[in-house]
Order: structure tokens, then C-alpha cells, then sequence
């Protein structure tokens, strides 16, 4: 017998080194730091491949809507709204989408940086970083009050009565503290203190209205809560016949707001106020007999006669008769609602606005009904802008010694004319809390990022009986510490008693405030661990309710009479433009850099990436400028180049600049609202001039006009029904879909063009970001556009019409058969599948596509890290070369069969949600199988308002557009 | 008799002789274009399509203008040698061979822009049916599979015959040849002898070739149009195109073998051989073919124009005629349409410069027509809200030159290989001449 060690390799000695060199391979340090699933032992409720759910809060604007954030293997990857969550109700923005990006923004800080002697900023530890701060805090507390300042976004919630109690143990003033919010309404809240004594922010209930008088407020884009607002407008025009809400835009410019209305008053900028005020002594003119009218307005009288009509329309640049149309018009349809000023409308006599326009609500018995007093709930609301002056002043002076600056960005979000930034610079420590590069940031010597909101506890309460919760959906992603956090670790630090605080963290902070939310939202209760529990399941704690009409409050005795005389022409010099600074739905009042947000073409303009300047056709013909160019606009404050978008929608006597870049900031002059002092967006005159060709223009639309077409049809509310041609010959066989016809319902009476459904399919589908480059020659990469049409021809009536375009999914798609390799072809459920992996990128499909919706690869998507984290894994990253299109989010849809096939049922009707309809605010998208005449959607597309688009061709499509009612006479 | 047999092939053999200097820059020119045309494709592969200017709606632009302009040129050597052979033509002996040479190298540049403008060309394979183990077929329905077949149809055609007509003057050739010629020739030669048998065999194989291939004339160029007049888009759907790209296909082609046969005659002094005469007939079958192109912008135009103004394809026409693209248009007209009808003038057709412009014109016109066909078609689609023009990158210029470089140089080559002037049948056709004329003579 042999010794077996003498074998020269033998079967176990082969496989003892096979695995030795296999577990060798494994422990390699490549190996070590590349796990497919990043946890050793998974947590249980982590299962690879099963989307796990956290409901939180956006922070993206103030409005505070609730958020259902899916996670896969540990990290979020969409963000949607949360359907109990009673501001949203289930539907989040095209910013609240886009939230996401701020998570996963490459340019995030890492961890504390400090900015060193050659002004550099880098990196020390949160220890090094905490002492540091807790020292300069000691040594500025010793200079006396107000050296220590805090400079924050509305906190409601505990983040901001964390930071109020830390203040007040370092022995601060409350005013030490300034909230700042850019597009704070302060006029709205200035006017219910003086006429209500209830300085607070009205809620609006728009769904009850027949009738909204927007003047000026972007209600649908940025005002106040523009997601509830899209919602509560779409219930009124669900309403077809003639409670449907008729809704008039007041304004030198159609905003994409505007586009909804009915009926636009092309008021000249800053005539707003004249037609407020024409409207009231319209309504309370004996002469006029309006029924039903509050006392209180109808003793108003007597000054409303002493202003003369003919002043009141001059100054509006409207005829008489359009005020006393509107007149009529709200007289007869009631309960109504007059929403203003924006931030468009914000001028000098902003409060005066707000002011008339609550006395026509008070006359027309609106309150209690469209608008609501004591909803407020007065949790942390922005400072008057008084006080951020007078701290930028403190600032520029040298008598702050340290500033807190937390996720607000004086430099890059007030006018320029304010030197926030040279304010900056004589503090002698700035310490910002910012997570992302900002102008702010960029000043600062101590940057101690915070967690994103998804990955942070807290809660916010927007309105009085909402408290919704915020919590991590996800470990952090950088060494980011929570803001509130460092701020209790900072008051451990101090030698102060007042600041030992007893809580051992933030979290438990955040926990004891719940508690307090536990109680009054559901009085004592025995069990409250549960009730928290359950609360954080859901998302918060509600106990909304709107108050009755008897709870409103009562006009102060001779508070009216100060704002009804004609205030002072605005002063002529200048220029001889008004200038009209616009918020955008994209990018609110700041720019935020997320990708998604420049991708997106606003829907106005159909531009991305660039901010522009908007001239009137006449206006643009007289100066000699062509959409493209670049043009100069100068004001009293300064003068910034733009490009030129040449827009019927404007006045001639104006240009428009969107807010969300340095500018629009840049040429606004430092002028307040001579009532609550806040700044004035609306006032500065302007000079436009030619500087030269701009070259090629990120741009999408190609003409905005139907050119005879009828592309998209409309109907009038006594006839709502589109004529469509007969289609009933066939002359081929037509695929079958034996069991489900997946199919879409779009009500254009609904849609906004908010483009919240854009921004959740590029988040769903992993859409790649092009860049502006791209986007000027033509290879943006959305799989659905806002299609705006203007009119018929150029230079004929303006009529806008929206038409979200996506894949049609034919039943005879024209893109079918000219494939050559079958990588587009029919499934038997309906949908122009596309497989990525065949095509071969002919482009045939594409042109043949009569809707133009298909987008190709022209080149490889970039993700730069951490975005590429936020990619949905159920879809597949195209690469170079293959063509792209709307799939009907067809992960969804198998996500939903094999759920039900597990659980030995039918699909059941709006089990299957695509992203761009779960985001809907307006909730104008309906999907469901149209195999089924009863779903939702069968029923819809029967609608007499249907039509298909470009029907004539017999594509056969499986989006059914209900169209737009238009009624531009009241009936 | 004005040419003999000695001094038929003295003439032809000596356009085989040690190139000159010319001849080597040419040729050098014609390949550093087509190097350059390479290096600016193989940008395409590294960086995708990024690089061209196109976009949506302008998903084809020059490389598909390319493409069709190529395979319209190949058209006029199987009209020429084999439509003319069946109808007895003879002026066609004397050009028919540039004219197939010229084909071959056509199809050959024309067949590399359909897999240049892929999106991914190395999958350009899958668009041959071939067994595989996924079981997955091509699509019989898109008329860009028809053109695969059509294309490769024609290129094994169109070279088949061309050797088969080689195959005598190889024979004479090799015989007289020495080194690499000899075993070249030896090999196209196919073992000639010039057999009874031979003869009666290569005149039965070249009826049949010459039949086979008279209906691919008309074929190739109608599948080609099928990829626009099948789809949707106002300006491509149109039951008008084939019989329209026909006539526009020969227009070019034979256009482009004046612009080769007029300087290659001087170079070659082939004088006395490809005549003033064939000149004239090649000019008429440009007269004629100019004529219908003309026709059926005619017939396409004033149909669009007959409907409503808010019809999309009368927009696409109005379009054309005064949108971005406009100037291209009215160059088109003016090369395709005016300049040859000067063509009716006999003296014009007589004079060679003229015809030699006229002809070059022509190229750039019919270039011109299918850029104005593929781009301003799909710039003014259905929805306005998606118009866009297009403009071409250098990339694609670079390709769209590189293709002249390319086609250049394989027939710079091609002329020092093969015989220019069948030798075969212009003997044939000399001894008629001599029998007629002795005839005539015993007669009188």
C-alpha cells in the first residue's frame, strides 16, 4: 500500500487546493469591497429584489407634501406621493420627484470641511469640527446679543424648535433667528393681520370653486401648495357642464398657470391691483344689484365710488368692460376664489392686492368656503424680510461674530442689489449645513453638511392638524451628520447648563415632539409606541379638517378702508419695459443644479438648461430680435445678458425672465412692499436691446403651432364631444389581444403641464440626462413631452393647448413592421414592446413614428456616482445605438400579473399604476386594461370628449385623449 | 475601316501600362479620402452616433443620401450593358465596360452606408436570415430587409456578369501577358480558348445574364424607393417612387459615366474608340431620363399642392420649396431638370465640355434629391411640435467624401486590371463594320 501523501495529486488533494485558491480568490481585496448585495446578514424585512416602502416627507419646497419612497437592496429609487398624506393626496411635483437627485447629487459633501488659510475648503473630523464650533460659539457669546445668528429655512418641525431651544441656551434673542423664504407670501399673511388680525397664510379649497381669479399666482406651478392646488382644480373640471370650474388668469403674462384658465386679462404688470379694486367697486355698486352680498363690503361703497373707473382701467391696460364681465361673472358663480399676489404680482402694492382681493372674497361669502382662516399653523413661518435686512445689514457691519446658516442660501437666492454675499464675507465665522456647493457654501469657513431628508428623522407640519413624518429611508450615503444632531452634540460641548440638554440624540428629540403630535391627534392613549408606529407607517399624524364658515374670522372695524384708493403710478424711468419675473414649475424660485430639473424643457418655453428673456412678437419685431439671439436687459440694478424667446403670450409693453439663476436676481432692484416690507419682485422697469446671434438653442418645440390641423381638438362645455373620422373599414387583419389591451385615458381638462409625469418617468425609467449640448441639437431623451400649442397659425388668435406626448402603443404602429430585426414588435397584450438588446438602430422606427416618440442612444448615458444608485433596477440601461420609447412602464405591469398570478386572481382595475399617472396631480392620466369595458379606462375612452391622436392615420392607438372643454364667454 | 483588331488592343493594352504620375496621385488622393472617410466613421463606432448632427425627427441624413445616391450610380452599367444588349444597341459596346466596372464599385460603396449608419453596426449581421439557436427571424415585412436582398442580389449580379463579359478579353490579354497579369488573366480568363463551343456557350451565358439582370435594373432601384414609399411620412408616401427612382437612378448613372468616360477617353486616348457618337447617345439617355425626373417632381408637387393647406403633405412640399432647405431644392431643379434640357440642343450635346458640366451637375442634383427626399420629409413630419431641420457634421461630410475616395480608388485600380473596352465585342463589332462595308464594296 502506498503512503498517500506520496500521490503526486491525488482527488482530495486537488479539490483541498481548488478551494483553498477559490476561497484565496474570494478574500482578494478586490473581492472584499465588491458586494453584490451590500449586507453580510440582511436585515429581515430586505429582501434582493422586493421594493420595501418608507413613508416620509418632501423638503423640496415648503409646502410639505407626504412621500412614499421605494427602496431596493437598501437605497432609494423613487419617490412617490403618499396617497393618505392629505396635502398631496398620493401625487408629488416635478421638484418632489426630482428630490432624489439632491440624495444622490455627485457634487454632495462627504463629510465636515473647513475652509483653510488659503481658502480651500477641506476635510477634518466631526469631532475637530464640533470643538472648533463650540469654541467660537463660547468666545462670541462673550461680545453680547446678536453676535451668534442663525440663518434657516422654515423648520416646522422639530428641526426648527431644536434650533430655537438651542439659541435660547446660548442665551439668544428669538430674533437672533431668521427664517428665510425667498417667495415667502408675507403680503397674504400682512393682509389677514390687517383686515383679520390673523397674520396668517389662507388655505385654499379650490374644488369647491365655480369660479378662480388668479392674478398672478402661480398656484399651479410655486404658489403656496401647488400639488393640492392642481388636484383641487382638476376635481372642478371634472366637472363638465356648468359647475366646472372657470378658472381667469390676470397678468402681463400667460404663465404655464395660465394655460389652464379660461379666460386671460392681459392686465399690464403691476395693473393687478387696478383690477382688484375695479372688480370690488364693481361688485358693491348699488347700481349693479349683485344678490347676496356681506354688509361689511357693501359699506365700502361709498370710498369704492370715489375711484374712477376710467383711472382703475387705465391703469390696468384693460377695457371697463372686461372688469365688469369678471364682475358678472363672480356675482352669478358662487362660492369662487381670488388667489394672489405671486410672486409675478409682487410689486410695492402687494399687500394692498392680497388685502382687496380677501374683501371680494369677504363680499362674495367665500370665506369658509374656497378660503380658509386658522389653518396656519404658525410653526416656524419665514421672518419679515425687515429682519433678514436688518441681520444682512448686522452681517455687513461686523456685528455678527458667528452665523448658522442651515439649507438657506442668502447669496444665491435674494436680488443681487442686497449684497447678501459681501454680507457673507465680513462674518468672521459663516457655518453652513448645506449638503450641496451653493453661493452660500462657497462663502463659508465651516461646512457641516446634513443628512438629506431620506435619510433624516423629523417632521414638518405645513397646516394645522398635519404633521408628517420624516424618516431615513436609507443609511447615509456620506459621512453627513442630521443638523440637529451636531447642533446637540455642539450644546454638550458648552459649558453651559442651560444647553445639557436630555435627550441623548436627535432621534429621541424628534420622538418626544411625536409624542405631543400623538396626544392631540388622537387625545391620551394607552399604547403610544403603537400609535408612533403606526403613525410612521403611515406617514403622519392627521386630524385636517377644514373649519366651518362660522369659525372665520370677522373683518376688524376700518381696517378696509386703507386699501381701497389707487396707489401712486409706479414710476416710468427706467425703461420701457415692465419687468416680470417669473417662478417656474421646474425650478421654483432657485435654481437647484439637479439634472432632471434643467433636462426638463419648461413648458412655457420649451427650453432647458439656459434661463432666457421673453419679448412679445411686436415688441421683439420692433427691437429686431429673433428667438435665439442674445439680448441685454438692463435695470436700475444691473444689467444680464439672456437669450431670446419670442412669446405671443406676453404684453408688448413687457419681458419676462424666469427666477432660478443669478439673472433674474441680478436685475431686480431692492424695492418692498410698502405695507409688510417684503421684497418687491414686481416693479423694476427695463431696457431690452440686440447684442448679436445666439447659435444653436437648447430648445424642443419646433413650431408651437397647429397649422390647420387640428392636432388637438377642443370642445365647448355645451357640446363636449370631438368629431372623429370613420374607421370602421379594415382592410387588414389587426393584432389580437385575447386577454388584456393595456390602454391610457389623458384628460387635457385636468392637465396642467405641470410636467410632474416627465420628471417621475425619467426617475422610473431610467431616462439619461443628455446635458445642454444635446439638448440644443435635438437629442433630448424624455419619453414624454409636454407638446404646447399656441394657436393655429403664427400671428392668429392664441389659443393654448397642452398634449403630454408619449408612445401611443398602435394597434397598427407604423414603427412595427419597418424594423427589419424584429426589435419593436406587438405584444399580445398591446404594447409596442422594444427590445433593447435586438435593436440594431436603424432609426426606421423613429421616422416612421407619425408622434415622434421614440428617442434613440446617440450615444452612451452617463450616471457619474452616486446617481447611478438611484437607477431602477427592474429597468434596464440602455447603451449606445439602440432606440428608446415609452413602455407603459411595462415593469409595473409584470410586477402587477405575477402578483396576482401568485395570489390565483385577475389584475384587478388600477392595481397597475405607470409612474407618470401615480405622480399626476391633476390626476388626468387613467391607465387600466381596455379589454375590460368596465375599467376605468374603457369607460373614459368611451367619453364623447375623446379623441386619438392624429387619428386619421389609423394607428389605432391605445391613448385615449378626453379633450379640453373651452368656454371663453361665461355661460 | 478606321480601327484594326492589333491596333483595338494595342490601345486597350496600353491603358495598362506603368502608371504615371498622375495616375499614382489620383489614386493616392482618392485613398487618403477614403481614409479619411474612415477615420471619421470609426469616430462613430468609439463615440456612437453623436458625432453626425443627427437627431429626432432627423433620424437619416447624409449617410442614407449616400447610400441611395450609390446605389443609383450603380445603376446605369446593367442599364447599359444589359437592357442596351437586349435591344441591340451598339453605341453601348464602347462604354458598357467603365459603365460595369463602375457598377460593381458603386454597390460596393453603396452597400457600407446602410451598416455605417447603425446604430450598432456589429450587429449589421442580424439583418441576414441566418439559422440560429435563438430562433429569431428578420422581419420580411420591413422594407429594409428587401433592401439587403436587393442590394447583395444585385452586387453577385452585377459582378457576375461583368466577369463573365471579361472572360474573352482576359483570354486575349493573357496571352499577350507576362508575371502576375498572366496568372491574373489566367484566372478571369476561366480557360478561354476561344472555342466554337466557348463562343457559342459565352453568348448563351451572357443573353441569359444580360436578361437576369434587366429586371434587377428596375427592381434594385424601386425596393430602395420602397424604404421611403412604404412608411408614413408625408413626402416618402408615395406610390410614385419607384418608376420615379428608376429614371432618377439612370439619370445619375449615366451621368456619372459621362463624367468618368470624358476624361478617361483623353487620358486613355481611347478616342477612337469610345466616339463623339456614343457620347451623343449616352447625352439623349440623359435627355430622356432628366425628362421623366422632371415629370414626376411635377406630378408630385402639383398633387400636394391640390390639397387643403392644413395637409401635412402639401406642408412638406411648400416645405421644400421655400423652408430651411429651400436653396437645395431650387440647386436640385436647376442641375436635374434645367441643365439637361440644354441637352436638346444638338450642339450642346456634341460639345464634350458642356456635356461633361452638364453631367457633373447632375450628380450634385441627384445627390441633392434624395438629401431634399430623406431630410426635409422628416424635418416637417405630422406634428409641428417636433419640426426640426438638420445639418450635417463633418463626420458626416467626411463619410459622405470618403465614399468618392473609396469608389475612386477601387476603379483607379480596376482600370489597370481590367481591359476598359470589351475588346471581345469591338472586334465583333469592327468585323461586322469591315463585312458591311465589304459587302457594300463587292456590291457597287
Amino acid at each position: 500500500m502506498t503512503d498517500p501523501a506520496q500521490k503526486p495529486l491525488g482527488r482530495r488533494a486537488f479539490l483541498k487546493i481548488a478551494g483553498a485558491v477559490g476561497v484565496a480568490a474570494g478574500c482578494s481585496p478586490k473581492a472584499a469591497t465588491q458586494k453584490v448585495i451590500p449586507f453580510l446578514v440582511p436585515p429581515d424585512d430586505i429582501v434582493p429584489g422586493t421594493p420595501l416602502y418608507y413613508r416620509t416627507v418632501c423638503r423640496e419646497c415648503p409646502a410639505g407634501c407626504g412621500v412614499t419612497a421605494r427602496t431596493r437592496e437598501g437605497r432609494v429609487v423613487k419617490l412617490e406621493g403618499n396617497p393618505e398624506d392629505p396635502i398631496g393626496g398620493g401625487a408629488l411635483c416635478a421638484r418632489g420627484q426630482a428630490g432624489l437627485q439632491a440624495l444622490y447629487a455627485p457634487d454632495r459633501f462627504q463629510g465636515p470641511l473647513r475652509r483653510g488659510p488659503e481658502g480651500r475648503l477641506s476635510a477634518l473630523g466631526w469631532d475637530e469640527a464640533e470643538d472648533l464650533l463650540a469654541k467660537a460659539l463660547m468666545a462670541a457669546r462673550e461680545k453680547g446679543p446678536g453676535s451668534i445668528r442663525v440663518l434657516t429655512r422654515p423648520e416646522p418641525g422639530s428641526a426648527g424648535a431644536f434650533q430655537r431651544a438651542f439659541l435660547r441656551a446660548l442665551g439668544g434673542r428669538a430674533e437672533d433667528r431668521v427664517v428665510l423664504d425667498p417667495l415667502d407670501a408675507a403680503p397674504l399673511r400682512a393682509a389677514g393681520e390687517a383686515l383679520f388680525d390673523q397674520p396668517e397664510i389662507p388655505v385654499h379649497e379650490l374644488s369647491r370653486a365655480r369660479s378662480i381669479v388668479a392674478f398672478g399666482a402661480e398656484f399651479l406651478e410655486a404658489w403656496l401648495s401647488p400639488v393640492e392646488h392642481a388636484r383641487q382644480l382638476a376635481e372642478g373640471r371634472g366637472r363638465v357642464g356648468p359647475d366646472r370650474t372657470r378658472l381667469t388668469w390676470v397678468g402681463p403674462r400667460l404663465s404655464l398657470t395660465g394655460y389652464s384658465a379660461d379666460v386671460w386679462l392681459r392686465a399690464r404688470a403691476g395693473g393687478e391691483l387696478a383690477v382688484a379694486l375695479g372688480l370690488l367697486r364693481w361688485l358693491v355698486d348699488p347700481r349693479n344689484a349683485v344678490q347676496d352680498l356681506a354688509p361689511e363690503a357693501r359699506a365700502l361703497n361709498s370710498r369704492l365710488a370715489a375711484l374712477d373707473p376710467s383711472e382703475l382701467s387705465r391703469r390696468a391696460g384693460l377695457p371697463w368692460e372686461r372688469i365688469e364681465r369678471l364682475g358678472r361673472e363672480l356675482s352669478l358663480r358662487r362660492p369662487s376664489a381670488l388667489l394672489g399676489p405671486g410672486v409675478s404680482s409682487q410689486g410695492p402694492d402687494a399687500t394692498q392686492l392680497a388685502a382687496v382681493l380677501r374683501l371680494v372674497d369677504l363680499a362674495l361669502g367665500n370665506l369658509g368656503q374656497t378660503v380658509f382662516y386658522g389653518l396656519d399653523p404658525m410653526e416656524d413661518p419665514p421672518s419679515p424680510f425687515g429682519q433678514v435686512e436688518s441681520l444682512l445689514a448686522d452681517m455687513a457691519a461686523g456685528r455678527v461674530e458667528v452665523l448658522l446658516v442651515h439649507h438657506a442660501d442668502p447669496a444665491g437666492s435674494l436680488p443681487a442689489a442686497l449684497r447678501a454675499g459681501e454680507a457673507l464675507g465680513r462674518v468672521p465665522l459663516v457655518v453652513s449645513f448645506g449638503s450641496r456647493p451653493d453661493e452660500t457654501t462657497r462663502r463659508a469657513h465651516l461646512v457641516l453638511p446634513d443628512h438629506h431628508a431620506l435619510e433624516s428623522w423629523g417632521d414638518v407640519s405645513p397646516r394645522l392638524g398635519v404633521v408628517n413624518l420624516c424618516q431615513p429611508a436609507m443609511t447615509p450615503l456620506a459621512d453627513t451628520r442630521a443638523a440637529g444632531q451636531v447642533l446637540l452634540e455642539l450644546a454638550g460641548k458648552l459649558p453651559l447648563p442651560a444647553a445639557h440638554f436630555p435627550w441623548p440624540d436627535f432621534y429621541e428629540y424628534t420622538q418626544t415632539r411625536a409624542e405631543t403630535y400623538a396626544m392631540v391627534a388622537l387625545g391620551k392613549f394607552p399604547d403610544l409606541m403603537a400609535v408612533q408606529r403606526e403613525a410612521l407607517q403611515r406617514g403622519g399624524y392627521w386630524s385636517y379638517r377644514l373649519p366651518p364658515r362660522s369659525e372665520m374670522p370677522a373683518l376688524v372695524r376700518g381696517a378696509a378702508e386703507g386699501f381701497l384708493s389707487v396707489p401712486p403710478p409706479a414710476p416710468a424711468e427706467g425703461g420701457d419695459l415692465d419687468l416680470v419675473v417669473f417662478p417656474g414649475v421646474l425650478r421654483g424660485g432657485g435654481g437647484s443644479g439637479l439634472p432632471w430639473l434643467e433636462e426638463v424643457p419648461d413648458a412655457v418655453s420649451s427650453l432647458s438648461w439656459i434661463p432666457w428673456a421673453e419679448l412679445s412678437p411686436a415688441t421683439a419685431r420692433r427691437l429686431g430680435v429673433a428667438t435665439g439671439d442674445r439680448v441685454s436687459v438692463a435695470t436700475s440694478a444691473g444689467r444680464v445678458e439672456l437669450r431670446a424667446y419670442v412669446y405671443p403670450g406676453l404684453r408688448d409693453d413687457a419681458v419676462a425672465v424666469p427666477l432660478g439663476g443669478p439673472e433674474a436676481l441680478a436685475a431686480l432692484p431692492l424695492v418692498r412692499d410698502a405695507h409688510s416690507g417684503s421684497l418687491a419682485f414686481r416693479s423694476a422697469r427695463a431696457v431690452v436691446a440686440r447684442i448679436g446671434r445666439g447659435g444653436s438653442l437648447p430648445i424642443l418645440e419646433g413650431s408651437p403651432y397647429q397649422h390647420g390641423r387640428e392636432i388637438v381638438p377642443t370642445v365647448s362645455a355645451a357640446a363636449p364631444s370631438v368629431r372623429r373620422p370613420d374607421l370602421s373599414h379594415r382592410m387588414y387583419r389587426e393584432p389580437a389581444h385575447p386577454e388584456h389591451r393595456w390602454g391610457m385615458a389623458i384628460d387635457l381638462d385636468r392637465c396642467t403641464g405641470c410636467q410632474a409625469c416627465v420628471v417621475a418617468c425619467f426617475a422610473e425609467n431610467n431616462v439619461p440626462v443628455m446635458g445642454p449640448e444635446a439638448a440644443s441639437q435635438g437629442r433630448y431623451m424624455g419619453w414624454i413631452r409636454i407638446e404646447r400649442f399656441l394657436g393655429d397659425e403664427p400671428g392668429g388668435e392664441l389659443e393654448v393647448n397642452l398634449l403630454p406626448m408619449l408612445c401611443q402603443q398602435c394597434t397598427n404602429a407604423p414603427c412595427e413592421p419597418v424594423c427589419p430585426v424584429y426589435a419593436t414588435y406587438h405584444t399580445a397584450e398591446g404594447l409596442n414592446a422594444q427590445v433593447y438588446n435586438r435593436c440594431v438602430g436603424t432609426r426606421y422606427c423613429s421616422n416612421n413614428c407619425p408622434y415622434k416618440v421614440r428617442t434613440f442612444n446617440w450615444r452612451d448615458a452617463q450616471f457619474p456616482r452616486p446617481l447611478n444608485m438611484q437607477l431602477n433596477p427592474d429597468v434596464t440601461v440602455r447603451s449606445k445605438g439602440v432606440m428608446e420609447k415609452c413602455t407603459f412602464c411595462v415593469q409595473r405591469i409584470r410586477y402587477a400579473e405575477n402578483q396576482a398570478r401568485d395570489e390565483a386572481r385577475p389584475v384587478r382595475d388600477g392595481e397597475i399604476v405607470p409612474a407618470c399617472a401615480q405622480t399626476c396631480p391633476a390626476r388626468a392620466i387613467a391607465f387600466g386594461d381596455l379589454a375590460d369595458p368596465d375599467s376605468r379606462v374603457s369607460r373614459l375612452s368611451r367619453e364623447r370628449r375623446g379623441f386619438m391622436a392624429l387619428e386619421d392615420l389609423n394607428t389605432r392607438p391605445a391613448i385615449t385623449y378626453l379633450a379640453r372643454v373651452r368656454e371663453k364667454e361665461e355661460p | 475601316m478606321s480601327l484594326s483588331f492589333e491596333r483595338l488592343q494595342a490601345t486597350v493594352q496600353a491603358a495598362h501600362g506603368r502608371p504615371g504620375r498622375g495616375y499614382w496621385l489620383l489614386l493616392a488622393l482618392a485613398a487618403s479620402l477614403a481614409a479619411w472617410g474612415g477615420w471619421a466613421y470609426s469616430l462613430v463606432v468609439r463615440n456612437g452616433l453623436y458625432v453626425t448632427g443627427l437627431e429626432r425627427p432627423g433620424c437619416w441624413g447624409n449617410l442614407i443620401t449616400d447610400f441611395v445616391f450609390w446605389v443609383g450610380i450603380a445603376h446605369s452599367g446593367t442599364l447599359i450593358s444589359a437592357i442596351l444588349f437586349l435591344f441591340r444597341a451598339k453605341f453601348r459596346t464602347a462604354v458598357y465596360r467603365v459603365a460595369e466596372m463602375m457598377t460593381v464599385f458603386a454597390v460596393m460603396t453603396a452597400g457600407l452606408y446602410p451598416i455605417f449608419h447603425l446604430g450598432r453596426p456589429w450587429f449589421a449581421y442580424w439583418l441576414f436570415p441566418y439559422p440560429n439557436e435563438r430562433g429569431i427571424w428578420v422581419n420580411f415585412r420591413s422594407p429594409l430587409i428587401w433592401d439587403v436582398f436587393a442590394i447583395s442580389t444585385y452586387f453577385i449580379v452585377s459582378t457576375v456578369f461583368l466577369l463573365v463579359g471579361v472572360a474573352p478579353d482576359a483570354a486575349a490579354l493573357r496571352d499577350r501577358a507576362a508575371g502576375w497579369r498572366r496568372r491574373l488573366y489566367g484566372i478571369l480568363a476561366f480557360g478561354w480558348r476561344g472555342t466554337d463551343e466557348q463562343w457559342r456557350h459565352y453568348t448563351r451565358a451572357y443573353l441569359f445574364f444580360a436578361a437576369f439582370a434587366t429586371p434587377l435594373v428596375v427592381s434594385v432601384h424601386s425596393v430602395v424607393s420602397w424604404d421611403f414609399a412604404v412608411s408614413v411620412l408625408p413626402g416618402w408616401h408615395s406610390t410614385l417612387f419607384p418608376p420615379y427612382f428608376v429614371a432618377g437612378a439612370i439619370l445619375s448613372g449615366v451621368a456619372m459615366v459621362i463624367v468618368i468616360l470624358v476624361p478617361l477617353r483623353r487620358w486613355l486616348h481611347l478616342e477612337e474608340i469610345i466616339t463623339p457618337r456614343h457620347l451623343d447617345m449616352l447625352s439623349r439617355l440623359v435627355l430622356l431620363t432628366s425628362l421623366i425626373v422632371t415629370y414626376s417632381y411635377a406630378t408630385e408637387i402639383l398633387t400636394a399642392l391640390g390639397e387643403p393647406a392644413s395637409d401635412p403633405e402639401r406642408s412638406t412640399f411648400v416645405y421644400r420649396m421655400t423652408g430651411d432647405y429651400a436653396p437645395l431644392f431650387w440647386l436640385m431643379v436647376a442641375c436635374n431638370c434645367v441643365g439637361p434640357s440644354l441637352l436638346l440642343a444638338g450642339k450642346v450635346r456634341r460639345s464634350v465640355k458642356a456635356l461633361f458640366t452638364i453631367s457633373l451637375l447632375v450628380n450634385v442634383g441627384m445627390w441633392l434629391e434624395r438629401f431634399n427626399i430623406v431630410v426635409t420629409s422628416l424635418a416637417h413630419d405630422r406634428d409641428p411640435f417636433s419640426w426640426r431641420t438638420y445639418t450635417p457634421s463633418w463626420v458626416e461630410w467626411a463619410m459622405t467624401f470618403g465614399a468618392f475616395g473609396w469608389f475612386f480608388f477601387w476603379f483607379l485600380v480596376g482600370l489597370k486590371v481590367l481591359p476598359p473596352v470589351s475588346i471581345a465585342e469591338m472586334k465583333e463589332e469592327l468585323a461586322h463594320e469591315a463585312h458591311a462595308s465589304g459587302e457594300a464594296a463587292h456590291a457597287g
